[in-house]
Order: structure tokens, then sequence, then C-alpha cells
């Protein structure tokens, strides 16, 4: 009894511990810190074998070099670490209560108008990656989504047209923003920048990027490095239906 | 989603989290062990020199 007692509390503690681990990482995927996280990661490891082991003297500069990076991790890291417990206080939980069927709404509504006036759009939706990076390299909005502002956003000759917009929970959280360029030698020649941005985002993190064209007035979707050409309205819908909503899908 | 599809998603950050879980949490444990153990002997060598030099701990410190 007092055994099962003792397993029970093992792996119920396990489980926490696994519990905040993957949430620090998945958390810390797709901005800047995840780097410095493998980096701390490899020095507890190392720091853990060489007590096994019994290398002390190694171990005891381990020690000092850990001590100070708890330190360092709180200084350099206090922007993310506010971020981060002010998600906890309200985004990640605000998330339940998503009215996601009313942003995809308001996004088809503002590609498919941008799509008649043939205007491009670069529109990129955070799902379980992060996308800190390029929020970073944009202007910081954090606007309710609605169709009209969108495509205020994508009007010509205005100083925020240029580069993409990411649309994190129920928010634009920035516009302007870089993505990278796809490295890709197979795709198409006559694919303009636009829709190389689009692929390239959607190789590296697992956002939806819709691309408007400018030339065709297309609208077509990137997820995982595919892109899909020219949706009409309810595809779109449908695709984002689907996919826009990681956190209810994985139970979270 | 299907319970193939949560555990499939993001495998490998479920993987690592639990690996790093798990030598935590065998890490803590030995140094709780090694803790109380210490105790235990700090405890038993005070009882014994308390026995055996009943004036131990009331010895002015220099």
């Amino acid at each position: 009894m007092n055994d099962h007692l003792l397993l029970a509390k093992m792996l119920i503690e396990i489980g926490i511990l696994w519990f905040v681990y993957y949430g620090i990482l998945i958390f810390a995927r797709g901005t800047r810190g995840v780097y410095v996280l493998r980096g701390i990661i490899l020095i507890t490891l190392v720091f853990i074998i060489t007590k096994q082991v019994g290398f002390e003297r190694i171990n005891w500069i381990f020690t000092k070099i850990f001590a100070l990076s708890i330190l360092a991790f709180l200084i350099i890291f206090q922007q993310e670490i506010r971020r981060g417990l002010a998600n906890i206080g309200q985004r990640r939980w605000s998330r339940f209560f998503l009215k996601e069927s009313e942003i995809i709404k308001e996004i088809t509504t503002a590609c498919f108008l941008l799509s008649k006036r043939k205007i491009g759009a670069l529109i990129a939706i955070e799902r379980e990656t992060r996308l800190e990076n390029y929020i970073e390299s944009g202007i910081d909005m954090d606007a309710k989504v609605n169709s009209e502002l969108l495509i205020t956003i994508f009007m010509p000759n205005t100083p925020l047209h240029d580069g993409g917009i990411v649309i994190a929970g129920e928010r634009i959280a920035a516009s302007g923003c870089l993505f990278p360029l796809t490295q890709n030698l197979k795709i198409s020649a006559t694919l303009g920048t636009r829709h190389r941005a689009a692929l390239g985002l959607s190789e590296e993190t697992d956002a939806i990027v819709i691309v408007v064209s400018e030339e065709t007035g297309g609208v077509s979707v990137a997820i995982g490095g595919r892109l899909t050409h020219d949706l009409d309205r309810e595809s779109l819908e449908r695709v984002l239906s689907n996919l826009y909503r990681p956190d209810k899908k994985n139970g979270k | 989603m299907t319970m193939n599809n949560w555990f499939l998603n993001n495998f490998w950050i479920k993987i690592i989290s639990l690996i790093l879980a798990v030598i935590t949490w065998f890490y803590v444990n030995e140094e709780l062990i090694k803790e109380k153990e210490m105790a235990k002997q700090l405890y038993k060598s005070s009882v014994i020199n308390q026995i055996q030099n009943p004036s131990y701990d009331k010895k002015p410190v220099k």
C-alpha cells in the first residue's frame, strides 16, 4: 500500500515537472530565448552528470556557473518572463473563450476585399510556435482583429503596408513584420517576394500564412512549407476553422 | 482532436520534457535523501557528544 502511494506521488511529481518543462519549451519555441534555453539545459545536464560521475572540481566550476547563470537568465529574459507571467494571467486562458468564427470571418472578409481590389497582403496567424521574433521585427499594434483595420494596413503608400502582419490569439500583434524568404529552389520562379516570405515563415514555424497576390488578386495559404493557390472564400474559411484553434484542439 | 494526434503533436518537445522531468525528479530525490542522511548523522553525533561530554554544548565558542 505504502509502495503504491510512493509510486503515485512520484508519478504525480514527474507529471507536474513535465508540465512545467513542456510549458517553458513551448513558450520559448519561436523566440530568441530558445537558444539560451538549450544552453542552460546543456549546462544543467553536464552539471548533473559530473556530479554523478564524481568529477568534483568540474562540478565545483559548474556549480558557480549555474548560480551565476540563474541571475543572468533573470536579467536577460526579464521581458520574456514578464510576458510569460502576463500570459498565464490572461492570454492563454482567454483563448478558451476566443470567438474564432468571428475572427475568421473578419480575416476572410478583409482578404477577399483586398483580392477584389488587387491589393497585396501578407497575414501570419500564430499557432503553437510563437512568432515573437517576427513580431519584434515589425511595429507593435495589439489591436482587435477587424476587416476594416486589416484593409487599411495593406493600403498602398501607407507606412505599414510593407511587410506582413501577425495575428496572435485574438489580436493583431504587429504589422510591417519581416518574414524569412524560403530557401526552397524547387518553387516556381514566378512567385513573388510576398509568396516566398509566406512559404519561408510556414517552413520555419507552424503558422498559417495567407497571401493576397498584387498581380492576380489570388488568395493563397502557406502551411508547413506548402502553398495552396487561389482559394475561394469557403475554402479559406474551412482551412482557417480547421487550423486556427491550436489550444482548443490540443486540449490545453 | 484524437488522443493519437494529441500525442504526436509536438512529440519531441513532449519527450524532451519527460526526460528532463525524470532527471530532475531523480536528482532532487537523491539530494533530499543525502540531506536527510546528513541531518541524521549530525543528530547522532551531537547525541553521542552529549552522552560522552555532558558539558559539550555549554562550552563557549572561541
